[in-house]
């Protein structure tokens, strides 16, 4: 009797044990088809908007309920019908063993051959079109070559050309539909690689953190999606699919199609594609940058004051700041610092981000240390500044200067270093440190970084951010300030 | 020429390891104990050798049909005339013949502080030590008074000098005489100070008039001191060899030093130990002007010219 039971027991593990694997192999490949990487963007950004196109896939198991797409309304299924022959799915290719490397969405435009997308889906194929290449997938399983016609870096978009021509159900407006809040729009795309699909949500206005305008969409969009369009319902394109934030529920966001048309018109102007992007690319940074010097500095810095020091700030729609303290930290001194940076930043690979200012603030003070020990803490902290690795082939190893600087009423410790862009003709990264000279109690340290400038706008910048420090002269420097920090925000 | 002569076993490095003094001559030499001079020796024969007048009246060594013989250099000799600085091997032992008369070279001058060894030398450096880990503790505290910290840093430090101090008295003990512990205190607890107190200088001085290149370049002055530290450890161990210890030393240093600067290099593209100086000190301690914004912004500007041949230099399509 025992033996049985036991013969059972064995029985039942064996069975387990021979199913267990070929669980495994049932499961689809999907998990392992998407190489891709995201980029982590840069520590200053708010978790927001991959602009990569497939992260890396996820564990068995670890795949988001939260990421399942709502089930379709009717309108969403004849949308989906009659949209599927012109949504293709664009697969950046390593030319050597043609192996997929990063995989996102676009569509044919009208009736023509002309394919849009987002620039993040392209970047490989426009910057070494050596080592990539890329092909299109159709709802079909059909693939075929694609070449690349025009790049928008600064709002994302790329036009390609196919060997097939749309069936005319993706609209271009010459003029923006006018969309109303709440209005349902359809985005269309190949979530993950997983297959093509349709979601849907609620368009919810123009958004202005960003440098450039984007459309807030109330639905998801998932990496792969990158690149379809966003429809209304009768198929006009309102806008491209380009990123969502990653710590908000359903929060995405469109390039709006007046871009798209735009950089259309500029397709049909031109007479050949261009053979080397990197010029344009640049050109369009150095546009980029000129417009953000500009806008940056239109007027005069606004000047905060921390503690017995005034220093320059610039808090706009695009530059956010932020402060924190360390009060009830367990240390011998007091630390403020504030940052404002800008949210975004332009998307050229999926390990370069530019065209982007912030600056930081830090107020140390100690009313129980000493002036050696003090002037040892400050020493440190002015120290352990950061400015990339000396390793990154991007860009030139960095050079600075270093000086003790007078603005108007205070004396600083000045660094600025420079660093160029190899592969962009006349860009540059800026970084400034300061530290204040003036007391041996206190120390104000500051840090601004403009990456992506021209030389002439970062010494601009670099003058009018440098030239705005000053005392509060009204205070003697000696008396402490008082604990709480001016100008510390509400985090959300 | 003449007797009593003295026979003496030297080892490899020319040190005398035993001497036997014979009256008269021949002295024979072999592993019997019928010898005048013993051999302990498996590979010298039981009668290996002897040592008589020659025709010229000086000494002779007379191989006396041994299977391993006598060497002298790298020859093998029937027999050798025996001068007061030649070196015959016989088996596995060296040894030569020295005259009464043989002239010894004259006295070293002493120049051993014999009244600064033992105690004295060594409280000196284990306070020193201590007082240095103490200054350092104080220096980087940034957190509330803790007492602890300020009696475990003096322990740690007086530990590691100890332990540092061992190291060279028991090597003094092998090739010196005696172990000379206290002086090796002495000579830890100073380099710690000269490490430290130029470090400290060399900050203010850089800080006081802009000397960048002296925090730049700091990690030489290091390697120079420990360079000088080590010296010092082995001139108390071999005093007459200071000069040569001295030469070795210095290509030591230099040696240390272009590794840094090779390393520096690799690892972030400059030769500097940093990008720039971070030291920041109390106001009164400077002495250098301000530079106005103006005169900086054109600082700024010069370096363009620097930055675009840089990026020349290297041909772009590397990246990636």
């Amino acid at each position: 009797m025992k033996r049985t039971a036991a013969a059972i027991l064995l029985c039942c593990l064996a069975t387990g044990a021979a199913t267990a694997p070929s669980d495994q192999a049932a499961r689809p490949p999907r998990v392992t088809s998407s190489p891709a990487t995201a980029p982590a963007p840069p520590p200053h950004l708010p978790p927001s908007a991959p602009p990569g196109t497939t992260p890396p896939a996820p564990a068995p198991g670890e795949i988001d309920a939260q990421d399942a797409l709502p089930p379709p309304s009717s309108a969403a299924q004849d949308l989906y019908a009659s949209a599927r022959g012109d949504l293709l799915q664009i697969r950046m290719l390593l030319k050597n063993g043609r192996t997929q490397s990063t995989v996102g969405s676009g569509f044919l435009v009208g009736t023509g051959n002309l394919v849009v997308t987002n620039y993040h889906v392209v970047s490989q194929m426009a910057l070494d079109p050596d080592v990539y290449t890329a092909e299109y997938v159709d709802t079909d399983g059909n693939s075929g070559p694609v070449e690349l016609m025009a790049v928008d870096v600064l709002h994302d978009l790329a036009v390609l050309r196919v060997d097939r021509s749309g069936s005319g159900f993706f609209k271009v407006p010459e003029r923006p539909a006018r969309l109303t809040q709440g209005q349902r729009l359809y985005s269309l795309g190949n979530p993950l690689d997983l297959g093509f699909a349709i979601s849907e949500g609620a368009y919810n206005g123009v958004v202005t953190r960003s440098f450039y305008d984007q459309l807030m969409f109330g639905g998801p969009i998932n990496s792969g999606m990158s690149g379809g369009p966003s429809v209304t319902g009768n198929g006009t394109v309102a806008g491209v699919n380009v990123s969502k934030r990653r710590d908000g529920e359903s929060v995405s966001f469109l390039v709006p199609v007046k871009y798209v048309q735009e950089l259309l018109r500029r397709v049909a102007a031109q007479p050949a594609p261009p053979r080397d992007f990197n010029p344009l690319i640049a050109a369009q940074l150095l546009e980029h940058q000129r417009a953000m010097v500009d806008r940056l500095l239109e007027e005069p810095l606004a000047i905060k004051s921390m503690g017995p020091y005034l220093v320059p700030v610039r808090e706009s729609g695009q530059l956010r700041c932020w402060g924190r303290s360390n009060v009830k930290a367990e240390t011998a001194y007091t630390l403020d610092a504030m940052s404002c940076a800008m949210e975004s930043a332009i998307y050229v690979s999926s390990s370069q981000q530019t065209g982007h200012v912030s600056m930081t603030h830090q107020y140390v003070r100690s009313d129980n240390l000493a002036r050696l020990p003090f002037a040892a803490l400050a020493s440190r902290l002015f120290g352990t500044a950061q400015l990339g690795s000396a390793g990154d082939q991007r860009l030139t190893k960095p050079v600075c200067t270093e000086r003790f600087v007078h603005t108007r009423t205070l004396p600083l410790r000045a660094v600025t270093c420079v660093r160029a862009y190899r592969k962009f003709e006349g860009l540059y990264n800026f970084t400034l440190l300061t530290a204040s000279t003036n007391a041996a109690e206190s120390s104000l340290q500051s840090r601004l970084d403009v990456s992506g400038v021209s030389y002439e706008n970062g010494m601009r910048v670099t003058r009018a951010f440098l030239g705005s420090f000053g005392r509060n002269l009204r205070r003697p420097a000696a008396v402490p300030a008082p604990a709480a920090a001016p100008a510390r925000e509400k985090k959300p | 020429m003449s007797g009593p002569w003295t026979v003496e076993i030297l080892a490899r490095n020319g040190e005398v390891l035993h001497r036997h003094r014979a009256a008269s001559l021949p002295i024979r030499v072999g592993r019997a104990y019928d010898n005048d001079f013993v051999l302990d020796d498996e590979y010298a024969a039981a009668h290996h050798a002897v040592i008589e007048q020659g025709p010229d009246g000086g000494l002779l060594m007379r191989d006396l049909g041994t299977r391993n013989g006598l060497n002298h250099g790298r020859k093998r000799v029937q027999q050798l005339v025996l001068g007061g600085d030649t070196v015959v091997r016989m088996g596995h032992t060296s040894l030569r013949v020295r005259a009464a008369d043989f002239p010894v070279p004259a006295e070293l001058l002493d120049r051993t502080m014999h009244g600064f060894e033992g105690v004295g030398p060594g409280v000196a450096g284990v306070l020193l030590t201590g007082l240095v880990a103490l200054l350092v503790t104080w220096l980087f505290d940034a957190q509330p008074f803790e007492l602890l910290n300020y009696v475990l840093a003096p322990a740690a430090g007086i530990g590691a000098a100890l332990l540092w101090s061992s190291m060279w008295a028991f090597v003094n003990r092998l090739f010196g005489r005696y172990t000379r512990l206290g002086r090796h205190l002495f000579i830890f607890g100073c380099g710690m100070a000269a490490l430290s107190g130029f470090q400290l200088l060399a900050a203010i001085l850089a800080y006081a008039w802009s000397l960048e290149s002296l925090t730049r370049y700091a990690s030489h002055a290091a390697v120079a001191t420990v360079a000088g530290v080590i010296y010092f450890h082995l001139a108390t161990i071999k005093p007459p060899l200071r000069r040569r210890l001295r030469a070795i030393c210095a290509v030591a240093a230099v040696l240390a030093s272009s590794l840094v600067l090779i390393v520096n290099q690799q690892r972030h593209g400059r030769v500097a130990d940093e990008l720039y100086m971070a030291v920041l000190l109390p106001p009164e301690l400077r002495a250098s002007p301000d530079a106005t914004v103006a005169e900086y912004m054109a600082d700024v500007e010069a370096m363009r010219k620097e930055l675009d041949a840089e990026r020349e230099a290297q041909p772009a399509g590397g990246g990636n």
